[in-house]
């Protein structure tokens, strides 16, 4: 009988051990790990928390605004930077967070892609707070593309922190000695972009252009450069849109004749081919320089215009960039509003060169945009002055009819070329088909 | 005599494994080079790197520099070597003594609730993530080592492992001892866990492998960056708008080494471990 | 009496020792699962769901996905070319490390099991490097002259399989070929003496007696590789990402992109395609272990 009981009560000991001293073991043993969820938002009244990522990008910007407060309004406040990995990280988060019902495990203020903002706060309105009573922002300052993927009913809720204008770099010396220079290519139209590549390709060996084929930001920005959408009233509009169809139709022209380098993943793309000196052109968001500008040896030989287009005339396209938004588990609304206000939002001249300077990040503020670090000439770039004039371009970029599922159409899209390229088909039935397939494939997922 | 002739079978013997020694070789070169790369890689600057140079360079100590400057790598390094202790420890803790209970007190109905676990390890873990998320988020266990281990602590793969063990423990022992007047528990104390003690070595290895390298789950619950682990640093290292490679590969190379050493420390016991269950 | 109620008495600390094993499964595998086929049966955002119409649509769906059925594709197209390759060179291996002749079998064995301690994060991005444009691989087989451009290797549906089935040899041969080296070991010497004097050849010997006997562990392997790959999903995320135009996605991959990689989750929709992925690993291992058990 007593031997019984010991038994019953050494087990059950040892089931209880299992579930009931967790929490009193997990306070002995390790600091770091017992912080409670409370701790991801700020700790004292001077303190926010903020989900980011990249360090040698974004994160830069936000110690540059914290310096900036910290120096301008209050000595003691601090920025505490919860590094992610990448922006679908910070998306997760929200995600799991709605799931559980409880948003006390987001911190006080997340860097949200632009893309996504409008589809989350669609589906997760609880998630946010706006920025009503950020004082005395001059919206206008912001470049109106900008402002409309953070801006809800005409109610701002971003506070944007890079600018994602589209850049069209060329290689100097590798035009040159196809015979061309960069002022045959400002303005020009695509089938003479595709002239001038075969030029490149049989000089240089180079490809004049290059693109993720995962990420196949391209056909966004060209089509862009034309003023139109993939989009019309909320459905996809693909191979109804013949501009897009010619677009693709050139993109695949220009994989196949070895003028567009299709990357197969972002790694690829900037290590391989920008870094690995295998192109004499890029296009993409401004913030694809601080990686051209990683080749020191290319120094100098580099400039920036704006895009081709079908038709010939300088386009404008925006693509990628982030803005801050303050969630609502923030406990310090006033804080963080008025930190967002009079650093990014006020375009202070502080936060934004600081930014330029240790992160490569461009405003798109037109005041901060003229300061005088951003006048300077750029050796790298040749000494142009291409800050002020990535600023000024933003500021010409067209708002294009956004969707939820702008990410997803992109994927589509770049399924589409990478299945004409692997055939080798550019014709206009081929390409047709292929969109059609893309915009099916789209709606199919959008009714689920 | 005796001797050379001796000499000449062993001679014959090692001649014809000749095939053998070529097919293990190139299969052994296959397998370490990747590693041996990614050691080289260490020490090289990011373009080197990416222009795919294969021999050392010299700048595996600004490597290291630049990783502890970029990332805290101690932290990272310590909370990996936590959780993967402390799931190590509770795992072969509870999976053992189901596997003990599995075996020695088989019958029908528990064979019955084994076959029934089982079905545990058929389901994607991605269909599960959001709502063990919302259950760990509830027991207020986010960013803890709780949080970490609590779904892994029993796995079905580890209870098959140690029953099968089990078979190997003579039913004598458990027989006498009962005799003795020793209590059930006892016994799993103090007979069956050392004599299983190839069996534990095993599935440390296994289960000290599997926590270190978890990397999706950590992403989910591990909201704060003082909590996380190893392969979330990397992660954290290799997205980016650059990306610097040889510091990479020293992240990579510090990320490797524990679960590296653990095998080499407990290889005969794991192979031997290994062996009981597939007797 | 007394007998039976020391009967009783074991026999209940028989079923306290399965107790938090089975609690914690319970609570930690069967109530999200649970969960999961509830969901399956809904639709819309994962804060506002409501019952699917018809409750079966999020399955009807998956018939129409194309996405899907490629992924489905590309996943049994892993499992047939990968795991038999993987497998035979596995038990190979084990072969040739089981023989007491030859020298410095532990040097070899520690090599080639090696590969499973890189964590999966590490390897891919190893993988990735080596097999990028200007990467080690091009470079080499430019050097040798056996290709005259650079080949991009995880920009091309063939060679991206390739890449990642390499891969996937690479990662697992060894950790498998320790579970039949060590079946071998329970094998007696014996039995290949007594082979040997009755002249039977190496060959003969491995199919006549090594395989029937490995047979329990050859059951194990390819059961535990059928739920490795059919749940497979590092590689493909972290090699590939599932390109170019979802050549390489595989099924895991879809539901993770459902619902998490893009935007706001279809977790309806995703945890229907998980059940699905559940039935098909059970149907698979249920299969091998009659054919396991037929052989005899």
């Amino acid at each position: 009988m007593k031997k019984k009981t010991v038994s019953v009560l050494l087990a059950s000991a040892m089931a209880a051990s299992m579930l009931m001293p967790v929490s009193a073991i997990a306070g002995e043993t390790e600091a770091s790990t017992e912080a409670p969820t409370a701790n991801v938002a700020g700790e004292d009244e001077h303190t926010l928390s903020v989900y980011a990522w990249d360090a040698n990008f974004n994160i830069p910007a936000l110690k540059a605004a914290e310096a900036d407060y910290q120096k301008n309004v209050d000595p003691d406040f601090k920025l505490n930077v919860i590094t992610q990995s990448g922006s679908s990280d910070v998306e997760n988060a929200v995600t799991l967070a709605a799931n559980a019902g409880d948003y006390s495990t987001l911190p006080d203020i997340v860097l949200f892609q632009d893309h996504y903002f409008q589809q989350f706060h669609t589906n997760y309105p609880d998630a946010w707070k706006d920025l009503s009573g950020a004082k005395d922002v001059d919206w206008d300052d912001f470049g109106a593309e900008k402002l409309s993927f953070s801006t809800i009913d005409d109610v701002h809720y971003g506070a944007p922190v890079d600018n994602g204008t589209a850049v069209m770099a060329y290689r100097t010396d590798l035009l040159k000695e196809a015979g061309y220079s960069i002022d045959d290519m400002t303005g020009c139209t695509w089938d003479k972009f595709i002239e001038v590549g075969k030029a490149v390709q049989e000089k240089t060996g180079k490809y004049l252009l290059c693109m993720d084929g995962s990420g196949n930001d391209l056909p966004y920005m060209m089509l862009q450069a034309e003023g139109e959408s993939q989009f019309t009233d909320g459905e996809p509009t693909f191979a109804e849109n013949d501009k897009y169809v010619q677009i693709i139709s050139k993109l695949v022209e220009m994989a196949d004749e070895k003028i567009l380098y299709l990357a197969d993943s972002w790694t690829d793309y900037t290590d391989q081919a920008i870094m690995g000196d295998m192109v004499a052109g890029v296009m993409n968001g401004n913030w694809i320089i601080p990686t051209i500008e990683q080749v020191a040896d290319n120094s100098g030989k580099w400039e920036i215009t704006s895009l081709p287009t079908l038709e010939g005339g300088e386009g404008y396209a925006s693509n990628g960039g982030s803005s801050l938004y303050i969630t609502a588990n923030c406990s310090k609304p006033d804080l963080a509003t008025d930190f967002l206000a009079k650093t990014f939002l006020a375009g202070s001249v502080e936060t934004y060169d600081a930014a330029l300077q240790n992160g490569g990040v461009i405003t798109c503020s037109l005041k901060a945009g003229a300061s005088d670090v951003y006048q300077k000439g750029v050796a790298f770039f040749n000494d142009q002055p291409i800050y002020t004039k990535i600023v000024e371009m933003g500021s010409k970029v067209k708002p294009v009819e956004q969707s939820d599922y702008h990410y997803q159409a992109r994927n589509y899209v770049g399924t589409a070329i990478q299945n004409l390229v692997e055939a080798q088909d550019s014709s206009e039935d081929s390409v047709k088909a292929a969109l059609s397939d893309a915009e099916e494939q789209l709606k199919f997922e959008m009714e689920g | 005599m005796t001797k050379s002739k001796k000499r000449k079978t062993m001679g014959s013997i090692q001649r014809r494994l000749i095939p053998s020694y070529i097919f293990l070789i190139i299969w052994c070169l296959f397998s370490v080079f990747p590693l041996y790369w990614m050691v080289t890689a260490a020490t090289n600057t990011t373009v080197e790197v990416a222009r795919g140079k294969v021999w050392f360079g010299l700048h595996a100590a600004e490597n290291l520099k630049n990783l502890m400057a970029a990332q805290p790598l101690w932290r990272a390094m310590g909370n990996s070597f936590l959780y993967a202790i402390f799931q190590t420890i509770f795992c072969l803790f509870v999976c053992s003594l189901a596997g003990f209970g599995f075996e020695l007190y088989a019958d029908k109905a528990k064979d019955r609730l084994f076959a029934f676990l089982l079905l545990a390890m058929m389901i994607p873990g991605v269909a599960t993530m959001i709502p063990l998320f919302v259950l760990i988020s509830r027991l207020k266990l986010l960013n803890s080592v709780w949080g970490f281990i609590l779904p892994q602590v029993a796995t079905p793969f580890m209870i098959m492992m140690f029953r099968q063990n089990s078979r190997n423990f003579p039913p004598a022992i458990l027989e006498a001892a009962r005799l003795d007047g020793q209590t059930e528990i006892g016994i799993f104390f103090r007979q069956y866990l050392p004599i299983m003690r190839s069996t534990y070595a095993a599935a440390a290895v296994v289960t000290f492998m599997n926590a270190w390298n978890a990397y999706l789950w950590p992403k989910v619950v591990m909201l704060d960056n003082r909590a996380e682990n190893m392969p979330m640093l990397i992660a954290n290292l290799s997205n980016g708008y650059k990306v610097d490679y040889g510091m990479l590969m020293m992240g990579v190379l510090f990320c490797s080494l524990p679960t590296m050493i653990v095998f080499f420390v407990l290889q005969k016991q794991f192979a031997e471990g290994i062996t009981g269950s597939v007797k | 009496m007394r007998h039976s109620s020391l009967k009783a008495k074991q026999d209940r600390a028989g079923w306290l020792f399965l107790l938090p094993a089975t609690i914690m499964i319970l609570i930690m595998s069967f109530w999200p699962m649970l969960q999961a086929l509830i969901t399956s049966f809904k639709k819309g955002p994962s804060t506002r769901m409501v019952w699917a119409d018809p409750w079966y649509n999020n399955y009807a769906r998956i018939l129409k996905d194309k996405i899907f059925q490629t992924a489905m594709g590309n996943t049994f197209f892993y499992l047939i070319i990968q795991v038999p390759i993987m497998l035979v060179l596995a038990m190979l291996l084990a072969q040739i490390l089981n023989n007491r002749q030859l020298k410095c079998r532990g040097l070899f064995r520690t090599m080639v099991f090696l590969p499973c301690a890189t964590s999966l994060v590490s390897y891919a991005l190893i993988f990735k490097s080596l097999f990028a444009t200007q990467g080690l691989v091009n470079k080499v087989l430019m050097n040798l002259h056996i290709i005259n451009e650079n080949i991009n290797w995880l920009g091309k549906a063939g060679t991206a399989k390739f890449v990642i089935i390499l891969a996937l040899i690479w990662r697992w041969t060894g950790y498998n070929m320790v579970f039949f080296l060590a079946g071998l070991q329970t094998i007696d010497y014996q039995v290949y003496e007594a082979a040997k004097i009755d002249g039977a050849s190496s060959w003969k010997t491995f199919w006549s007696i090594t395989v029937p006997l490995l047979r329990p562990v050859i059951v194990m392997t390819t059961i535990m590789s059928i739920n490795g790959t059919l749940q497979l999903f590092d590689e493909s995320v972290n090699l590939t990402n599932g390109g170019p135009a979802n050549s390489t996605i595989t099924m895991s991959h879809y539901i993770y992109n459902m619902s998490f990689g893009q935007g706001v989750g279809k977790f309806g929709y995703a945890s229907a395609m998980s059940f699905v992925v559940l039935i098909l690993v059970a149907i698979l291992a249920a299969i091998s272990m009659k054919a396991g058990d037929k052989r005899d």
